[in-house]
């Protein structure tokens, strides 16, 4: 299983990954730096038939490409996939959660840091079939 | 048949032969008989049904010879010797009436109509005077009551704050009061006019609409807002109550209008909104304000949560050294968001600053000297369209601040493919001074981007020392000096920042 994690903070991104391997969460992580850098990755994968993510841990603020941005350009790439995505994010702000809940890959809303609870919350909500 | 004519005849003899008649004259028909010696005037007589009329009883009558005087007001004795001395000089003269006081038993006053003869000598002098009086205290009560009322309805017709109008069916005026007249500044010409013409064109419809009501629901007062010209002067808004008056045909023949000045309590209205206005904008920056510090301040909180976590765990020396220098990555990060945000709280929370007026050019000279070696090295023409004596009013340190962030801007995302360029040109706008900062450098994708362009933390270029502070802070020190500032963008083609100035030297926000 592979998780993609898009997040501009360094060291939340080291510590996301760090959690997920220990907890043995998925089998690989690959970590980009902006909502840009994943989608461009994203795209090349299901072009060139390469591996694509099962979960993607999408953080909002990002600068070039930020969450949203990125949200809106997954949809526009027609994956067969069902790729999952978790918003990851310090926000409290009620609109941005609402606002999740519009696009049909969101599956999760996670205010930072990712911890064990985190983790199997997530797990849990992979195992419920996506309507 | 007999003529009446021997009844003529008969009561002239009757007279004459005793005193039944007179008696019956002077003792039931009339209020009072006054004989009075014109030549002794001191001298009179009065009947004892006088008496009675001014009250006393049958049994007491006043013996005094002069009591009659000391009943009769005293001007009115004095007027009414003025009178006879005049009558009694016109020798045609023989009978007049005069209206006179008397006092009453209670001590009220009673009026009498004294209907005079003045009886004349062979001389023609006149030496009697008889007056016949009848009571007419009731009538000049009755008289005194009807004016009282007259002048109060017209007291309140005429009420210093109240318009009172009347209009036929097909709205031309049939009455207006003073206060009307007087504010409005028109005269008796306009009844008979529209009275739609008095008020301004936006708000006819409105009236027209009221009174279609007072047509379907007589008798009830329906009201409404017009506004109209004060003596052609400022308009004023007046709240009138129109009712539609039914004839005895339950037609609807006239509408009755009366109106007050409410002027003051809709400009106050407006003003109340107007503040309403502004602290909801305020209210919101506020709570996107917060969004944001609680943002900022959890994402290194959470970092530091996650790090003390591990650092407390089991884990090997070099793991340790490593969560240890990411925790100090992240304090000093913490550190950084919160003097980023000081500065913000600063210019949202000063309030009201005084701008000073300040020379354009000469603050970009400053400025582009500061940035001159940049400048050159990387060969940017400049050019500066600004008249030299073109003052803003602004707060000098955001000017400064606004100027460096702008053209620094354009230095960093210069054109690197082609000869690069920064333009400054001022225009004028109805109530701002505007100076674009024009250059041909990468652009941004406005499609895309046009709403996180001010926004806290956004960078748009891979550029490790952007930190997405600075439009997000000149944005906030534009809006404090009551200005806005706005992009034209387009991606590889270059940008244009335009910054508007508000010619309000005032900073109040309330004013």
């Amino acid at each position: 299983m592979l998780t993609y994690i898009v997040e501009d903070d360094p060291v939340a991104a080291y510590l996301a990954e760090l959690m997920i391997r220990k907890e043995q969460f998925c089998s690989e992580v690959q970590s980009y730096v902006n909502g840009q850098r994943a989608f461009d990755s994203l795209k090349e994968a299901n072009e060139t038939g390469g591996a694509l993510p099962d979960v993607i841990l999408l953080d909002l603020n990002m600068p070039l490409m930020d969450g949203w941005d990125f949200l809106d350009a997954f949809d526009s790439l027609a994956i067969a996939k069902d790729v999952c995505v978790f918003v990851v994010t310090s926000s409290i702000r009620p609109d941005d959660i609402e606002k999740t809940t519009h696009y049909k890959h969101v599956r999760g809303f996670f205010s930072k840091p990712i911890d064990e609870k985190a983790l199997k919350r997530m797990q849990h909500l992979l195992e419920v079939p996506n309507n | 048949m007999r003529t009446p004519d021997y009844l003529q005849a008969e009561l002239l003899d009757l007279a004459v032969a005793d005193a039944t008649l007179f008696n019956f004259l002077h003792g039931t028909v009339l209020d009072g008989l006054w004989y009075w010696d014109l030549q002794a005037p001191e001298n009179g007589w009065v009947n004892s049904k006088l008496w009675l009329t001014l009250g006393h009883d049958a049994q007491h009558l006043p013996p005094e010879p002069n009591a009659w005087q000391a009943a009769l007001l005293p001007a009115d004795f004095a007027t009414m010797q003025q009178v006879v001395a005049a009558k009694a000089a016109d020798a045609a003269c023989h009978t007049f009436s005069q209206v006179l006081r008397f006092h009453r038993l209670d001590g009220s006053e009673v009026w009498m109509d004294c209907r005079a003869l003045l009886l004349r000598n062979e001389a023609g002098t006149a030496t009697r005077l008889v007056g016949a009086l009848l009571n007419i205290t009731r009538e000049v009560e009755k008289e005194a009551y009807a004016v009282e009322i007259a002048n109060h309805y017209s007291t309140i017709l005429s009420n210093q704050s109240v318009y009172i109008i009347k209009t036929d069916a097909a709205g031309n005026y049939t009455y207006v009061n003073d206060l009307f007249y007087e504010r409005f500044g028109y005269d008796a010409q306009i009844i008979g006019t529209s009275s739609l013409n008095s008020i301004i064109e936006e708000d006819r419809p409105k009236c027209l609409d009221v009174v279609a009501q007072c047509f379907v629901e007589p008798e009830v007062p329906h009201q409404v807002i017009l506004r109209k010209p004060y003596n052609n002067g400022p308009v004023k808004s007046n709240h009138w109550e129109f009712k539609g008056l039914v004839d005895e045909q339950g037609q609807v023949t006239e509408i009755l209008c009366v109106g007050y000045d409410v002027t003051l309590l809709t400009e106050n209205l407006q003003k109340s909104q107007h503040l309403l206005e502004v602290t909801k904008q305020q209210n919101l920056r506020l709570q996107n304000f917060a969004y944001i510090i609680s943002h900022n301040i959890r994402s290194h909180s959470a970092n530091l949560t996650s790090l003390a976590k591990l650092l407390d765990g089991n884990g090997n020396a070099d793991q340790k050294a490593i969560f240890l220098q990411m925790l100090n990555t992240s304090t000093a990060k913490l550190a950084e968001t919160i003097a980023n945000l000081n500065d913000i709280v600063t210019i949202n929370t000063q309030g009201a600053i005084a701008k000073e007026p300040r020379l354009l050019k000469e603050e970009i000279i400053k400025t582009l000297d500061a940035l001159n070696v940049q400048i050159r090295q990387h060969q940017i023409r400049v050019e500066v369209d600004v008249p030299a004596d073109l003052l803003v009013p602004v707060v000098p340190a955001y000017l400064d601040s606004i100027l460096l962030n702008l053209l620094s801007n354009a230095v960093k995302y210069r054109a690197t493919e082609r000869p690069a360029f920064i333009r400054l040109y001022t225009y004028q706008e109805p109530g701002f001074i505007v100076l674009a900062v024009q250059d041909n450098g990468l652009g941004i994708d406005l499609n895309r981007n046009r709403n996180k362009v001010f926004g806290m933390y956004k960078t748009f270029h891979n550029n490790d020392d952007a930190r997405g502070m600075g439009l997000f802070i000149s944005k906030n020190q534009v809006e404090a000096m009551q200005g806005r500032i706005e992009i034209e963008s387009q991606t590889d083609v270059g940008s244009t920042f335009k910054v508007f100035f508000s010619t309000n030297v005032d900073v109040d926000l309330y004013s």
